[in-house]
């Protein structure tokens, strides 16, 4: 008896879960478009992959760029769409894995996209380089940004996220404002942090200035006063911290309480605002170089709020580079006249100064962006605030 | 900033780095001075004590004692109270049961007291950094470049009052007496009428509160709690216990202000980075045990079989 209740429960969990959990969502298009009935008359229509991750660990933000896309793609459909055509998408999921990605490009090549948008994950964006290549699909990659890509780059990818080596610029650039010469730098040991500090030294040096510290701490570490002591020794006017927010909240409130008066900068791994409420008091007059991140950009306020009205959620870090991208195929595609894509390549490769949220894009002749896009924030009444 | 200048400047960092040490030794020493138990949990109470202190703070800063220096004074009291048993609680449920077992299963208990007590805190903070707020400024002393916040003057010395309590208390009392004469022999205290289960559970109270009054006193120096910010600093108060001689509550002092002084000069060393200091410290630490392997303070002690 017991044995059969067993069963009988399992299958009414079975029922229940194939009801509730599995039921499919209903197809996006039934709600997106209230306005059906003055939606503009389309002349066929031009089919764009959006290869992101939708599963596996890098899912949400894979989810906010194609959300974003999605926006983009609407907002353009109802001006006309492109070339009197209605854009529409397709997706595959790269799922932040190599082999997914091969799946996901191989199977977006079949269904003869016109190009494709996306490429979160750098390592699961480069297999993706030779097969769009060899089948002649521009693509846009909205949010990858190694320097790996560049080498890997047949012609046919474009790269609207500045790669690493601009961050070094930004925050030459930043310390050069704020009249500073003898700078400190201080990195946490791990591949990413040292090798912005060690891009950022070379360029801080090339540009004639001085380089009087340049120091590690180890992770987990929350005593700092030593180097304090260094840095303050050193006669340093700049600090600039390369590692992540938890730690550089500490140094931050370290150097303050430790009597340091200069200029302090955080990359973009502190960018979290989680690093000024932790700071407090000390955050203040901190600066940043970060990724554009559409929250502090004037001109993405519409964007934002089409944004929170549609998925009732605020967009991800790379929401903001997605919608961009989205526009900049777009306009490409008009300059091109046609879906030709030998035409679409060379109207990407001629963009020329096109305005988009967050960069002005003209591209390198290895088709990367010609101007940095990376921000310069201000820790102001523990809010970022932008100020280049 | 001078020589001299930053010869002085370390010196207060090393002091007060080092009371903290010094501070979370002393349980390590105590425990293991009484029962033999390297108390692993030991560090994961100085956590504890950092993040019950914040909550008690954040509550008093609504109120009219605030989150000033009378706040602190006040939370900190509690909160060595409440963490203190806790340590008894721990004592009761995990070690006592298993004192007359094989050593190594008290270690084991140890460290799953340990996984317990952090994997709560990861659960309950979701894995994030939490800001420790207080009223304090930064306000301080400076004489030529040499820069000292009030905030650490203040904890160096209360650092130090609790260490001569606690030393006053050992020595000068006769819980002190039976906490010491347990370590020599405990059943031999037993004939004599020694409540041993009690001065045990005594000792491990002494012991967390000063580890979780250590723990609040660094949210307050630093400015943030983490769930794992007792991993770094148990390996370096036990490095400090053992380097004193363990089992030895001076020891436990010695060990913890040495440490705190070799680190905050090992970063000093032209040419050698941060990243080294530890590396610089534990030498001279292994120099140390190598010519005398029980310690700076310990005695030579005939194994009793």
């Amino acid at each position: 008896m017991a044995k059969r209740l067993w069963i009988l429960a399992f299958a009414v969990v079975l029922i229940a879960s194939g009801v509730f959990g599995c039921s499919p969502t209903p197809p996006a298009g039934d709600e997106e478009k209230p306005d059906g009935a003055e939606a503009p008359q389309f002349d066929g229509e031009i089919l764009v992959g959006i290869m992101v991750p939708v599963t596996g660990s890098e899912a949400t933000y894979g989810q906010d760029m194609e959300n974003a896309m999605k926006i983009a793609a609407d907002e353009i459909n109802a001006a006309g769409g492109i070339l009197g055509k209605e854009l529409k998408f397709t997706l595959g999921d790269d799922g932040c894995d190599p082999q997914m990605c091969t799946a996901a490009a191989s199977k977006l090549v079949s269904s003869e996209v016109v190009a494709v948008l996306g490429g979160y994950c750098s390592g699961a964006t480069i297999p993706a380089l030779k097969i769009y290549g060899d089948a002649k699909v521009p693509f846009i990659i909205t949010a990858a940004n190694s320097t790996e890509l560049i080498k890997e780059n047949p012609g046919w990818a474009f790269m609207i996220n500045s790669p690493g080596y601009h961050q070094a610029d930004a925050a030459a650039n930043c310390f050069e404002r704020l009249d500073v010469s003898k700078l400190a730098f201080v990195h946490q040991g791990d591949g990413f942090s040292e090798n912005l500090a060690e891009l950022t030294r070379d360029e801080w040096l090339s540009r004639g200035h001085e380089v009087v510290a340049y120091d590690v701490v180890n992770k987990g570490e929350q005593d700092f006063s030593s180097l304090v002591t260094k840095i303050r020794s050193s006669g340093a006017e700049g600090v600039y911290w390369t590692a992540y927010h938890a730690d550089g909240a500490m140094l931050i409130m370290q150097l303050r309480q430790g009597g340091y008066t200069g200029e302090i900068t955080v990359a973009d791994g502190s960018s979290s605002v989680q690093l000024l409420e932790i700071a407090g008091a000390a955050g203040e007059g901190v600066y940043c170089t970060s990724p554009p991140v559409v929250d502090y950009l004037p001109a993405a306020q519409r964007f934002i709020s089409a944004y929170n009205t549609k998925h009732n959620q605020e967009p991800g870090p790379y929401a903001g580079l997605a919608y961009d991208g989205t526009y900049l195929l777009a306009d490409a595609i008009e300059r091109a006249g046609s879906t030709d894509p030998d035409a679409i390549r060379d109207a990407l490769a001629a963009t020329e100064n096109f305005e988009t949220l967050c960069a002005t894009i003209t591209f390198t002749p290895e088709n990367v962006l010609e101007k940095s896009n990376f921000m310069i924030l201000k820790g102001e009444g523990g809010k970022w605030t932008l100020i280049e | 900033m001078s020589l001299q200048e930053i010869v002085i400047q370390q010196l207060f960092n090393g002091l007060l780095l080092g009371s903290f040490y010094g501070l979370v030794a002393l349980g390590y020493s105590m425990v293991y001075g009484i029962i033999r138990l390297l108390n692993f949990a030991h560090a994961d109470i100085y956590m504890v004590g950092g993040f019950c202190s914040l909550s008690l703070l954040t509550f008093f800063g609504g109120t009219f004692i605030g989150n000033g220096w009378l706040g602190i004074i006040v939370s900190m009291f509690i909160t060595m109270i409440i963490v203190g048993l806790l340590g008894v609680v721990i004592e009761r449920v995990a070690y006592k049961p298993l004192r007359e077992a094989p050593r190594l299963s008290l270690l084991i208990s140890a460290l799953g007291v340990s996984m317990i007590l952090y994997n709560s805190a990861m659960v309950v903070t979701s894995g994030e950094y939490r800001p420790y707020k207080t009223g304090l400024s930064y306000e301080g002393f400076s004489i030529g470049s040499v820069f000292i916040t009030h905030t650490q003057a203040i904890l160096i010395v209360a650092a130090v009052i609790l260490m001569l309590i606690l030393h006053l208390f050992i020595t000068r009392t006769m819980y002190g007496k039976a906490m010491r004469a347990i370590s020599m022999d405990r059943d031999c205290c037993r004939l004599m009428g020694v409540n041993v289960n009690k001065i045990i559970a005594l000792t491990f109270f002494v012991g967390t509160a000063l580890a979780a009054s250590a723990g609040m006193m660094a949210g307050v120096y630093y400015g943030s709690l983490h769930f794992y910010m007792g991993f770094v600093i148990g390996i370096k108060a036990f490095t400090a216990a053992v380097i004193g001689g363990i089992g030895i509550i001076p020891g436990a002092m010695l060990g913890g202000l040495m440490l705190g002084l070799l680190e905050s000069f090992g970063t000093q060393i032209p040419f050698i980075g941060s990243a080294w200091k530890d590396v610089f410290s534990f030498i001279i630490l292994i120099l140390i045990l190598i010519f005398k392997p029980t310690g700076l303070l310990g005695k030579k002690e005939s194994e009793r079989m």
